[in-house]
């Protein structure tokens, strides 16, 4: 079930995403889900796929601002370093990544809908 | 308006601040992190955040702004906002987690730079800091515009405009000064709403033309305004573009035409305002003119400038070695038989070292403008106040002199005392002297000017209307007026020559003062027939060519012996 301390189990900085919702805890639960939600991390994969770099960088960049407010550090540390390459449009192997973002949102997911 | 002070929402007391964010979830976050302080808005792209930043143009305190947005970048909306006048006085914070658009934020004019991910604090720190900021900024814009058209007052203007020139050192700049041709009929004809409305238009579009190449523009009063540019060669072009056809809603509808003086290339070593005076003086070269409405200072303009300089540095040394020489121009009695010597009046000549005879319609002009001219006045006042003195000793009678009194005498609090002491320490009497205030210094219809001229008739001095009918004189105005004597401006008598109406005019003025049971002097008169028709009419007094230029005191004395021979 997701709540602070499942989150916290999960690698968040739960301390930082919630003082950035203002310690209001439903208000911040309800954007962990709604960013547990989020198809962008699909559309980033699905670009990487095509080696549309710049649609690729897009969706990277977004998702890099959400998860660095909301403290989701297992998910914002990949995002973040695959977003440096993608900003020079570098079409290199960027799996290690996607595997990575792909595993830890399955697990925040699962936290979700338990 | 851009000098409107962003409100606050008097039911809470809050700002209002526009979140834009295409995140849902940033935007949610950035949005409770400002509610409890302010009113948020949000706007999901850049499209929505420009409708919503119009709509909310006047109350809108702060904008947060994304830049990775789908459709619009928030770069394409910065500059938007940057280009116009009202909205760019919005400030904008840029939050992004792009560390590199920083430098571009600012440069399109962007007030800070936060990357996610947000700290609260921060955030709500910088926007109470840039709301205040920005309201004191506009309260000082409120100070420093004119209301009405938004444009830089003068003195702000001279000071922006000096500013101008530190920071471009290299750049040529034209000092430009243009006004509206016939805006007093324009506010006559349609009152002063579609004046105002007039006013507002060419302000905008003369700003909205100069402001692309950097320039300035300010209202200096009424319809004048001032341009400091970078040098531009389009000036024709710029006086077309600027003549609007302006209407209202009622139907008024009028062509506006601008007049333009033009420094170009100003020097940038002499002070901002004298390049202003030089485009000023450039302007002034179209008065009157019809099909002419763009002049340039130039050569000729200059070394006019140069020799007015001269004239002005060497006043003084004029007035303590006696250059200025008074001439006396007799007035003589028509209405007997033969012309009586009955008084003259005095007339100032300039005797330069140096540059020769320098004629009065040079330097009075230029002394008026100034202020110059009182300490001239009072010159020509002592000098010839000795002149009837000396004549009463010599001849045993007295030849009352006139002088002329400026306008801006009449407003001197001591002028009374200064005329009483004159004629006082030359044992003179008021009966001896007599003032001739110019007909345009009565239209100015002041309560001090006639409280002057009621007080100093009072004392016995006799007040002579100096060119009246000149083109400033009401009928009615007259009726009122306290003077003794009209003198009636030269055009009157010279247009006697070739047309009908001229001696019909004539008449009638001359008719108006036996009305007003007030002697007329008829000045300008140069022939026979205009002296026959003059006496025709009815006219006391005559000066002229006819009888005599004006001349020095000496040949002068040629008149009051003819004059004692006459008795």
């Amino acid at each position: 079930m997701l709540n602070i301390d499942a989150l916290r189990d999960f690698g968040a900085n739960v301390d930082e995403g919630l003082a950035r919702c203002l310690n209001r805890e439903d208000f911040y639960l309800r954007l962990v889900r709604k960013a547990a939600e989020d198809t962008g991390y699909e559309a980033l994969k699905e670009a990487i796929d095509a080696h549309d770099l710049d649609r690729a960088f897009d969706a990277a960049h977004a998702l890099k601002g959400v998860t660095a407010n909301l403290a989701l550090t297992p998910l914002h540390e990949p995002i973040a370093e695959m977003v440096e390459p993608l900003r020079r449009r570098e079409d290199i192997d960027y799996s290690a990544w996607l595997i990575k973002i792909a595993n830890r949102i399955a697990a925040l997911r699962a936290l979700v809908s338990e | 308006m851009p000098n409107t002070i962003a409100k606050i929402n008097p039911e809470n007391g809050k700002h209002l601040v526009l979140v834009v964010e295409d995140e849902e979830i940033n935007r949610e976050i950035l949005a409770e992190i400002l509610s409890g302080e302010y009113d948020v808005i949000c706007a999901e792209n850049s499209l929505e955040a420009l409708e919503k930043i119009e709509t909310n143009a006047s109350f809108l305190s702060l904008i947060m702004l994304d830049l990775n947005m789908p459709g619009m970048h928030g770069f394409e909306l910065l500059k938007i906002l940057q280009d116009d006048s009202t909205l760019a006085r919005i400030p904008v914070i840029v939050t992004t987690s792009e560390e590199q658009a920083e430098v571009e934020s600012l440069r399109l004019g962007a007030t800070d730079f936060i990357t996610k991910p947000y700290v609260p604090e921060v955030i709500r720190a910088r926007a109470r800091r840039y709301i205040e900021l920005a309201e004191d900024r506009t309260i000082i814009q409120s100070t420093e515009r004119d209301v009405l058209t938004g444009l830089y007052y003068k003195e702000y203007f001279f000071h922006y405009a000096e500013q101008y020139d530190q920071y471009h050192p290299n750049v040529a700049t034209d000092a430009v000064v243009t006004d509206i041709i016939h805006f007093h009929m324009i506010n006559e004809r349609y009152g002063k709403a579609f004046g105002d409305l007039v006013l507002k238009r060419v302000a905008e579009t003369v700003r909205g033309i100069v402001s692309q190449s950097g320039g300035i523009v300010c209202r200096r009063d009424a319809d004048t305004f001032l341009v400091y540019c970078p040098h531009r060669d389009d000036y024709e072009e710029l006086v077309e573009k600027c003549s609007v056809d302006v209407r209202d809603d009622f139907g008024n509808e009028a062509h506006i035409r601008l007049r333009m003086g033009v420094y170009a290339n100003a020097e940038k070593d002499i002070d901002i305002e004298r390049r202003f005076d030089r485009a000023k003086k450039a302007a002034d070269m179209m008065r009157g003119s019809f099909s002419n409405n763009l002049t340039f200072y130039n050569n000729d303009l200059h070394k006019k400038e140069l020799y007015n300089e001269r004239l002005l540095e060497d006043v003084y040394d004029a007035l303590r070695e006696k250059q200025f020489i008074v001439y006396y121009q007799p007035k003589f009695d028509i209405t007997g038989d033969a012309p009586v010597l009955t008084s003259a009046e005095a007339l100032i000549r300039w005797k330069h070292p140096s540059l020769g005879m320098i004629s009065p319609g040079v330097f009075i002009p230029l002394f008026e403008e100034n202020g110059l001219i009182q300490k001239l006045d009072d010159y020509v006042w002592r000098e010839a106040a000795a002149q009837i003195r000396a004549w009463k000793d010599a001849f045993g009678i007295s030849v009352p002199v006139s002088v002329n009194v400026s306008r801006v005498d009449m407003y001197d609090p001591l002028l009374v005392e200064t005329i009483c002491a004159i004629v006082e320490e030359n044992g003179l009497t008021s009966a001896d002297y007599m003032l001739e205030v110019t007909e345009s210094a009565y239209s100015d219809d002041s309560a001090q000017l006639i409280r002057t001229v009621k007080r100093l008739r009072e004392l016995g001095f006799r007040i002579e209307m100096d060119d009246f009918g000149s083109g400033y004189s009401s009928l009615n105005m007259l009726a009122s007026l306290p003077c003794d004597i009209l003198k009636l401006d030269m055009k009157f008598i010279q247009n006697t020559d070739n047309h009908v109406n001229g001696a019909r005019m004539l008449k009638l003025m001359i008719d108006i003062s036996k009305y007003l049971n007030m002697p007329v002097v008829a000045e300008g008169v140069e022939t026979d027939k205009q002296l026959h028709l003059l006496k025709e009419l009815g006219c006391d007094i005559v000066q002229g060519y006819f009888f005599s230029k004006p001349v020095p005191p000496q040949e002068f004395e040629r008149f009051i012996r003819e004059r004692i021979e006459q008795c």
